[in-house]
């Protein structure tokens, strides 16, 4: 530290410029430069900045809406700001300042946002990108404006959907709908904008716009009307419903024709009526049309109530005109008489009548009356069933007397008349009518009030009710019965047990068994009677008696009981069969079988049999019941007197046995006799139940 | 804040009659211009270090004004896209609720930046007239800013791993800003700046002070 060394010499710096600047500098210029470039640069591309006032911002946002034409961006909102009232908001829009100059006075401009509608959707893209400003001007530079007022809407008129203005107002009970489609056969070809009601009030006008090319369907005689709701009507054709599509049906809509070909292009603004139906419309034609129209008369000689003012005048079914006026006339000279005949004023389209050339009242009279030459005449005809007017129809009749100039009342000429068409239809009805009239109704009413009566009565009574059961069940019957095997076999085996009864009864007569017994038996009683008066002559009579009874005892009578025994008691198997048991039933029921049975016996003789044993067997029977009567009787006695000796003659007790076993077999024989009585009256009330083995 | 040795006598190397290389700091003698070593140029004091400091001081100071008027970070979802910049992000950041992530960035962008703009320009004006703050506060300060310098880059590296990461075409993305181009430039220049700076001149302060009042004081004895 001892050596300090010298002092340096220190130098002045060089003040010059350059020496004592350093190069460094170069680069804070360089930014600076590059800074300042860009400012202007930036500010000279800047557009002018234009205002626009909406009514609400609807989602407008500072540094981020765009402004757009033909959806390109050439703008941006800088600033939203209330304007100074507070009644709306004033959005700041940077332009492109190539644009600029277009956006004029002629500039419009809307929000376009989302929107749900009955004809769709639409601004589906600002759902993700926020809304935008649309701007519409023309391409022609005009006197500038910065200050605009938005739309609220989509304007119907803008550029890049170009054309045919028009406007539309609505007749009578007729309304509008806004942003309605206009459609022509299906096709929308126009669009209806915001409906405005009139400062009267009294209909609604809109502006319309008819898109290119469709434009050259529109012609002066173009008519609108009203496709919206549906239509539902009941005529000749049946039911109809008609509506144009499910758009128009929610949201309304309008289509329109042209009816007739003459019609001049219209222009931008031109006004147009919309009627509520096409019916409305074309008739609306006549009174609107532009060509003067051609007026005629008709004399009518009949005075038929139903011709109105307004009737259609046709002429080949096509209307041509209407009538104008109508009046009655009274005119001697022309006619011939006082009577007060229809006088029609006719308007007569000439348009409608399709002429060549121009359509003119002069060309229509040349026309129709050529045609009156021909034997054109006018007529009355009904203008529908259901609605009952007249029409007025120009026909052409053939055999038509020649018609000598129009005899003019106040220079209007005359169209001829021939028979009206409504009097024939008329008269058939009214012919119907009478015959109708005069049928006896009330006379037939009487008889059918007093049939249905006695009808109800009758219907109403027990016995027709029980009746089908009844007959269902006999009918049942009858077949079960008449089927079964049993009943054929009847016939055949009740006449072998007959014959054979015969043999018997005839053997007992021939024998005179009965006499004898009678005769012994008084005998015997007499002996009794002795044997009474003395009884000491009792051994020798007892003797006697014991001869009798070993004479009675000789007798056959042992045979004969065993014989009626094995009789009764095989007429009584016979009889107690299920079948003869159920004979009585079943021969009431079964008379068709028999039928063929009897056919038979009737061959075999068996009838005649049958009539020969029953009157036998009726005399033996009371030769029987004769006896019988008496036996009774005689056995009482018998026993009576002879009960000593009852132990000899204990084996004959069988007559006991005997005669119930007779009482059993006659009362079984009466049985089947009143049962054959019984066939026999039913055949004799129903002879023909024997043929038609019923 | 006191510095070790702070009122120690200290002799600077200009002072002593040497100058030191500054790439392979062998010392030489006052006067020599190259450095017989390593062959680069050897000068005492550089003194356009100061023109450079202000120059690119100013290109940093004009880039971080830009940095925070654009925005940093363009966040583009499927219906929106948000672009925030530094402030507006970390005011967003507290309104969200993270007051701790917001003032990380607030303290990484707003605060140190200026910081630095602010130390550099004290220690580049206080070089050149008397200050209040001795010269080894001053060395500190200046350690520090060459210190921190580089740690501002951190925001543009987080925008740009943000920007490479998300990026899922319309669904969601992350686009640099163009504050960040600006942030990223005016960092750059700071740290140029702040290298610039040639330290050893805070040192010839005191000693020019004093010089100036020797010299003062032998005017003063000569008119006396």
């Amino acid at each position: 530290m001892t050596d300090t060394p010298p002092p340096v010499r220190i130098e002045p710096v060089r003040r010059s410029i350059f020496g004592s600047t350093s190069f460094i500098w170069i680069i804070p210029i360089l930014a600076l430069a590059i800074a300042m470039a860009v400012a202007w640069q930036s500010y000279n591309d800047r557009g002018p900045l234009i205002e626009i006032e909406f009514e609400n911002g609807a989602g407008i946002k500072k540094r981020d809406t765009e402004l757009r034409y033909r959806d390109v961006t050439v703008g941006v909102v800088e600033d939203v700001k209330f304007t100074p009232g507070l009644d709306g908001v004033v959005a700041s829009v940077r332009v492109d300042k190539e644009i600029a100059p277009f956006i004029d006075v002629g500039a419009s401009f809307w929000i376009v946002r989302p929107e749900l509608s009955a004809q769709g959707v639409s601004g589906l893209d600002t759902v993700l990108t926020g809304v935008y400003i649309e701007g519409a001007w023309d391409s022609q530079i005009g006197p500038a404006q910065t200050r605009f007022n938005g739309l609220t809407d989509t304007p119907l008129f803008r550029y890049g959907r170009e054309g045919l203005q028009i406007a539309l107002r609505t007749t009578g009970q007729g309304s509008l709908t806004d942003d309605a489609p206009i459609s022509f056969r299906g096709i929308e070809v126009g669009r209806v904008g915001k409906a405005q009601i009139s400062q009267s009030g009294n209909f609604a006008i809109a502006e319309a716009i008819i898109y290119h090319p469709h434009s050259r369907l529109i012609s002066r005689s173009t008519r609108f009307w009203d496709t919206s709701g549906f239509t539902f009507s009941v005529g000749p054709g049946g039911a109809e419903i008609d509506f144009q599509s499910v758009a128009t049906l929610l949201s309304g809509g309008l289509t329109f024709d042209t009816f007739v070909s003459s019609g001049s292009r219209v222009t931008d603004g031109y006004m147009f009526e919309v009627f509520e139906d096409a019916e409305t419309a074309r008739a609306s034609l006549f009174n609107a049309s532009e060509v003067q129209p051609l007026e005629m008369r008709v004399v009518f000689e009949d005075n038929i109530s139903g011709l109105a003012v307004d009737a259609p005048v046709e002429l080949s079914g096509l209307q041509i005109g209407r009538v104008q006026g109508l009046s009655g006339v009274i005119d001697a000279d022309a006619f011939g008489d006082e009577r007060v005949r229809l006088n029609a004023l006719l308007y007569i389209q000439p348009s409608r009548l399709g002429l060549p050339g121009e359509s003119t009242p002069q060309a229509a009279l040349e026309f129709i009356n050529k045609r009156i030459q021909e034997g054109l005449r006018a007529r009355l005809a009904a203008a529908s069933i259901f609605a009952g007017g007249l029409k007025i129809e120009l026909v052409q009749v053939d055999d038509a007397p020649p018609f000598a100039g129009s005899a003019s009342r106040g220079g209007i000429p005359i169209i001829p008349t021939t028979e009206s068409e409504v009097s024939d239809v008329a008269a058939t009805v009214e012919g119907v009518v009478a015959r109708i009239n005069n049928l006896p109704v009330e006379e037939l009413l009487d008889s059918v009030i007093l049939f249905l009566n006695s009808a109800r009565a009758f219907v109403a009574s027990e016995d027709l009710q029980g009746m089908p059961e009844a007959v269902t069940g006999l009918l049942g019957d009858v077949r079960g019965i008449v089927t079964s095997e049993d009943v054929q076999d009847i016939p055949v085996r009740l006449n072998a047990t007959l014959s054979r009864f015969e043999a018997i009864l005839a053997q007992l007569e021939r024998d005179q068994f009965t006499t004898q017994l009678v005769a012994a038996v008084d005998a015997a009683a007499a002996a009794a009677q002795g044997v009474t008066a003395s009884v000491s002559g009792v051994p020798a009579l007892i003797a006697q008696v014991e001869e009798i009874a070993a004479k009675a005892a000789a007798l056959p009578l042992e045979e004969l009981t065993q014989e009626l025994t094995g009789l009764t008691a095989s007429a009584n198997a016979v009889l107690s069969t299920d079948a003869a048991r159920a004979l009585p039933a079943d021969l009431g029921a079964a008379l068709n079988e028999i039928n063929a049975t009897l056919r038979e016996l009737r061959e075999g003789g068996a009838v005649a049999n049958v009539n020969a044993t029953l009157a036998s067997a009726r005399d033996a029977a009371d030769a029987v019941a004769q006896s019988t009567q008496d036996l009774p009787s005689l056995v009482a006695r018998v026993s009576a007197v002879l009960d000593q000796a009852s132990r000899t003659i204990a084996g004959y007790n069988r007559g006991e046995a005997l005669s119930r076993d007779a009482q059993a077999a006659l009362r079984d024989l009466s049985e089947a006799a009143s049962a054959i009585a019984a066939l026999a009256r039913t055949l004799e009330r129903n002879p023909s139940a024997l043929i038609r083995g019923r | 804040m006191d510095v070790a040795g702070q009122n120690a006598q200290i002799l600077s190397a200009r002072e002593m009659g040497f100058v030191a290389c500054r790439r392979c700091t062998k010392v030489w003698p006052a006067g020599t211009t190259t450095c017989g070593r390593c062959g680069s140029a050897v000068i005492s004091r550089d003194t356009l270090s100061l023109q450079r400091v202000w120059a690119l001081w100013l290109v940093g100071f004009m880039c971080y004004i830009p940095a925070n008027m654009y925005p940093m970070l363009q966040t583009r979802t499927l219906l929106s896209v948000q672009e925030d910049t530094i402030v507006g992000g970390a005011i967003e950041l507290i309104h969200y609720g993270s007051p701790g992530i917001a003032f990380i960035i607030l303290f990484a962008s707003v605060v140190i930046p200026i910081g630095k703009f602010l130390a550099i320009g004290f220690l580049a004006i206080s070089v050149t007239r008397p200050s209040a703050v001795s010269n080894h506060h001053r060395q500190v300060l200046y350690e520090v800013v060459e210190y921190i310098g580089r740690w501002s880059m951190i925001d543009i590296f987080v925008v740009a791993i943000m920007s490479s990461l998300v990026q899922l075409n319309t669904l969601a993305a992350i686009n640099p800003g163009r504050a960040s181009l600006f942030f990223a430039l005016s960092v750059i220049f700071t740290m140029l700046s702040a290298q610039a700076f040639d330290s050893r001149m805070i040192w010839d302060v005191r000693t020019d002070q004093k010089r100036d009042d020797a010299e003062g004081r032998k005017g003063h004895a000569a008119n006396d």
